[in-house]
């Protein structure tokens, strides 16, 4: 069997993928990534839309030889973990650089390229990634 | 709560099994166990599974284990935690046992890896992450696994030996041992020299796809009479614990506080102190869990588990010899089988079946099972020889 | 003379990839002799882009420059021949990666090189009217070319946008005049389920490329009563290096009007982003006050000629993003086993 891509799935989830939106709690702070009724920390209901910056820092990067059905075809890619200026972090595909470009530290951009397709045929998804900031 | 023992097990060989489907797997170990600890009866069934919906096409699937098993007519129920599985498994089985629900539970752990295509063993790997924010990314558990070494290295300023050293280890102790999945020896060096999957992370830093079944029967002090001396350990304390599903969104990434809660509780139900431990099997899905789970669990300082590794406290005849069959790296990780693997063999250290592997005077164990990187993970105390 | 009522450029955006190809490699692996190329390296799509990605990229350095209200955009139209999908529009991915609100209208457009220009003149109509505060207008392409056409040398990847609304204050540019001069002309076709176009080899050239593009300048300097030497800068569509000099000799239009708005030799044909791309470029060059001549091509066949004039926004604007030829000096190349690999020409099913 092979999962592929749902639809469904990426069209619930597509404005954190495109934009980087996420639910902050009012009363914690805490960032939490997909839609939820409580704040996953303190459990507060005062969740509060907002977009997270485009820019974040580069704290520790890898590359991924061998991925999953969908995404194997885009192999090798680079993965990192990044950090945005309020500590919230995030693991993410990183693109437009070569593993011997990357320093930890690095100032890095969200961009928005392909994830992965589903074959020939099925549905694309587009979200975000981070590139080496162009300027 | 009625306190619960550990009266038989049964396990294959950790394999790609090609001549055997996934109930089948499951049938052999828990048979075996059920022969082991010589019971005329099972109330209960505990299946531990972490993917027969993609391996095996099959939903519903513990009504087909107890099909398998001629158990027909016994309550059966999957329990799906990843590859924590087969801890959860067993948590659910203790409280039914312990509770007077059963008087006899059989916990029987299987997973069939080997049917999957390479791709497709990563598609179910990465199930084990959040889907909706790293999953549909490409994000790779090889991926979490090489950004956690690459923190872990640069915060304790260790080379990388120090975590890839493990690997060495848990093959030192698999060498020999009939159902481990890599029965032989691979020297540091060889796991240094080995592809890069994710660097830092190499190829014998990781688990490879394989098919394994392992099982345990749990009864009731009541019934514990009927089972052969010297083959009973008590099922002294279990605790499952949960977590947000990425490390990155916690306090610190390199702490893995269900482990730690986990552990801390499963210590206080037995009564026993860190210390007191004989012997530990822990989750090394990756070289680098291995510490992690080390240090989150109190039993080394931050950062020091390498050090203490190579000065040789973790061997066979060290002061808390760790996956004394190989672990998941050598002896296998059958996702849903691996902690019931990890179960079984504290159970053949405590009762003296160990082998060529046997420790002196093992008296204590526990096991520490995860899924992903923490996400869930559960602590199980064995206690054997005369205080059980 | 302003037959284009109140439409200003408030921001303008280019994206070129990262990566590369030599004429020369392509020569290579096709026995081609090195002293006839069309133009000396094209760009390539990133394994992971794609229309909508680079559409996205450019508008979101368009919108830099703007400094509007996204929430206030009320049409998104996005020209290409490569959209990724047959039937399912590029705009919509594009608006809401933006943050567009659902309140506009989306059209994704097709003449092959020309669907850029289409864009802008559709953009401007829905401003000047007042049906739109502000608008979005889109050309990119990942163009095909077919291994060893003599497409395959200069078919190229790029994106191209402009957000248009009534003058500010603060505009870049205002768009003054436009015409459109179009027939039925076969010169370059790709039909419905084929990968790649076909061409009528060198009828692409006087009765269609060098026809209706000397045909829409001369149509527009004549209502609006300028002469070329009233212009500052000349953009053409420019398939390749020689074509828009070609064009500019036609119409006596001296090199140095034109080289600011030529980057095909560099980055090459990126088909619906071509011409305005090379707007881009002369944008990122030019001082307040100048005439630009921006004119298309799109095979099928027809073109588009613009009248722009630069405004006091532009120097102020201009360096809020980065400038074309910092995103063209980021060049990586590549082989052509690796292009063929981000051009999906490699069959693994």
């Amino acid at each position: 069997m092979r999962p592929g891509i749902r639809p469904q799935e990426h069209w619930r989830s597509k404005r954190f993928r495109y934009m980087l939106e996420v639910l902050r709690c009012a009363n914690c702070g805490t960032v939490n990534a997909t839609r939820r009724s409580v704040c996953r920390r303190c459990r507060s209901t005062s969740l509060v839309r907002e977009r997270l910056p485009e820019r974040a820092r580069l704290l520790a990067f890898t590359e991924v030889k061998s991925a999953t059905d969908v995404h194997d075809e885009m192999a090798p890619y680079l993965v990192g973990l990044l950090e945005f200026e309020d500590g919230t972090r995030i693991v993410a595909q990183l693109t437009d650089a070569d593993y011997e470009e990357l320093r930890p530290g690095m100032e890095m951009e969200m961009v928005v390229r392909k994830i992965a397709q589903d074959g020939e045929s099925g549905v694309i998804v587009y979200g975000f990634k981070f590139r080496p900031v162009v300027s | 709560m009625r306190t619960v023992y550990l009266a038989g097990v049964g396990y294959t060989k950790v394999s790609e099994h090609w001549d055997r489907s996934l109930t089948e797997l499951a049938a052999e170990a828990a048979l075996a166990a059920v022969r082991d600890a010589g019971v005329e009866r099972v109330d209960a069934i505990y299946f531990a599974n972490a993917a027969a919906e993609i391996t095996s096409h099959q939903m519903g699937i513990s009504a087909i284990v107890s099909e398998e098993l001629g158990l027909s007519g016994v309550p059966s129920v999957r329990v799906e935690c990843g590859e924590a599985s087969g801890m959860a498994a067993l948590f659910q089985a203790h409280a039914a046992v312990s509770s007077g629900l059963a008087e006899v539970a059989l916990v029987v752990g299987a997973e069939k890896l080997s049917d999957l295509m390479p791709e497709e063993f990563n598609t179910v790997f990465s199930m084990t992450l959040p889907y909706e924010t790293m999953g549909f990314a490409g994000v790779t558990p090889t991926a979490i696994a090489a950004l956690l070494y690459r923190v872990y290295m640069e915060r304790y300023e260790v080379p990388q030996e120090f975590v890839a050293q493990f690997p060495a280890l848990m093959h030192r102790n698999a060498k020999g041992v009939p159902h481990a999945q890599f029965p032989f020896e691979v020297k540091l060096e060889d796991v240094l020299s080995s592809p890069p999957v994710a660097p830092p992370l190499r190829r014998l830093e990781c688990t490879a796809p394989c098919d394994g079944a392992a099982a345990v029967v749990l009864v009731s002090e009541e019934s514990v009479g009927g089972a052969r001396s010297g083959t009973v350990t008590k099922l002294a304390g279990v605790s499952l614990r949960t977590d947000y599903a990425s490390p990155f969104d916690r306090e610190d990434p390199l702490h893995l506080s269900s482990v730690a809660l986990s552990v801390e509780e499963a210590l206080l139900r037995s009564g026993i102190d860190r210390d007191e431990l004989d012997v530990l099997e822990l989750h090394d899905s990756f070289s680098i869990m291995a510490p992690l789970v080390l240090e989150s669990a109190g039993f080394s300082p931050k950062g020091r588990s390498g050090l203490e590794l190579k000065e040789g406290r973790f061997e066979l005849g060290g002061e808390l010899p760790i996956n004394t069959f190989g672990g998941l790296k050598a002896r296998g990780h059958p996702f849903g089988a691996s902690a019931l693997y990890q179960v079984a063999e504290l159970h053949l250290q405590l009762t003296g079946r160990a082998g060529k592997n046997q420790l002196d005077r093992a008296k204590s164990g526990m096991a520490v099972s995860t899924t992903g990187f923490g996400a869930l993970s559960g602590a199980a105390v064995l206690i054997g020889g005369d205080s059980a | 003379m302003s037959r284009v009522k109140d439409v200003a450029i408030l921001g303008y955006g280019g994206y070129v990839p990262r990566y590369r190809i030599r004429a020369s490699e392509i020569a290579r692996v096709w026995g081609r002799d090195d002293d006839a190329l069309p133009i000396k390296e094209k760009s390539v799509n990133g394994i992971d882009e794609d229309v909508i990605t680079m559409a996205i990229e450019a508008c979101k350095y368009a919108l830099r420059r703007a400094g509007i209200d996204v929430r206030r955009i009320g049409a998104v139209n996005v020209g290409s021949e490569s959209h990724p999908y047959a039937v399912k529009p590029s705009g919509t991915v594009v608006a809401e990666a933006l943050g567009i609100p659902p309140t506009h209208l989306s059209a994704d457009l097709e003449f092959a090189c020309k669907a850029g220009t289409e864009a802008m003149q559709m953009i401007a109509g829905l401003v000047s009217s007042g049906l739109i505060e502000y608008g979005i207008a889109v050309g990119a392409d990942t163009a095909q070319g077919r291994p060893s056409d003599a497409l395959e040398f200069t078919a190229a990847a790029g994106a191209a946008a402009f957000v248009l609304g009534r003058s500010n204050g603060d505009e870049v540019a205002t768009i003054e005049h436009v015409v459109s001069y179009v027939t039925d002309t076969p010169d370059f076709w790709r039909r419905a389920h084929e990968r790649y176009p076909r061409h009528a080899s060198r009828f692409t050239g006087e009765p269609a490329y060098f026809h209706h593009t000397v045909s829409a300048v001369k149509a527009l300097l004549e209502e609006t009563g300028l002469k070329v030497s009233d212009i500052d800068y000349f953009v053409f569509h420019q398939p390749n290096y020689k074509f828009p000099y070609a064009a500019a000799k036609v119409l006596q239009i001296p090199k140095e009007k034109v080289d600011p708005g030529v980057v095909t030799n560099v980055i090459g044909n990126t088909y619906a982003a071509c011409s305005p791309l090379g707007l881009v470029r002369v944008l990122d060059h030019a001082k307040p006050g100048q005439r630009i001549v921006l004119t298309s091509f799109g095979s099928g066949a027809g073109s588009d000629s613009f009248l722009i004039v630069t405004r006091e926004g532009l120097e102020r604007k201009r360096n809020l993003a980065p400038l074309l030829d910092t995103l063209i000096a980021r060049a990586k190349y590549i082989d052509y086993a690796q292009y063929l690999r981000h051009r999906d020409k490699i069959r693994t099913s």
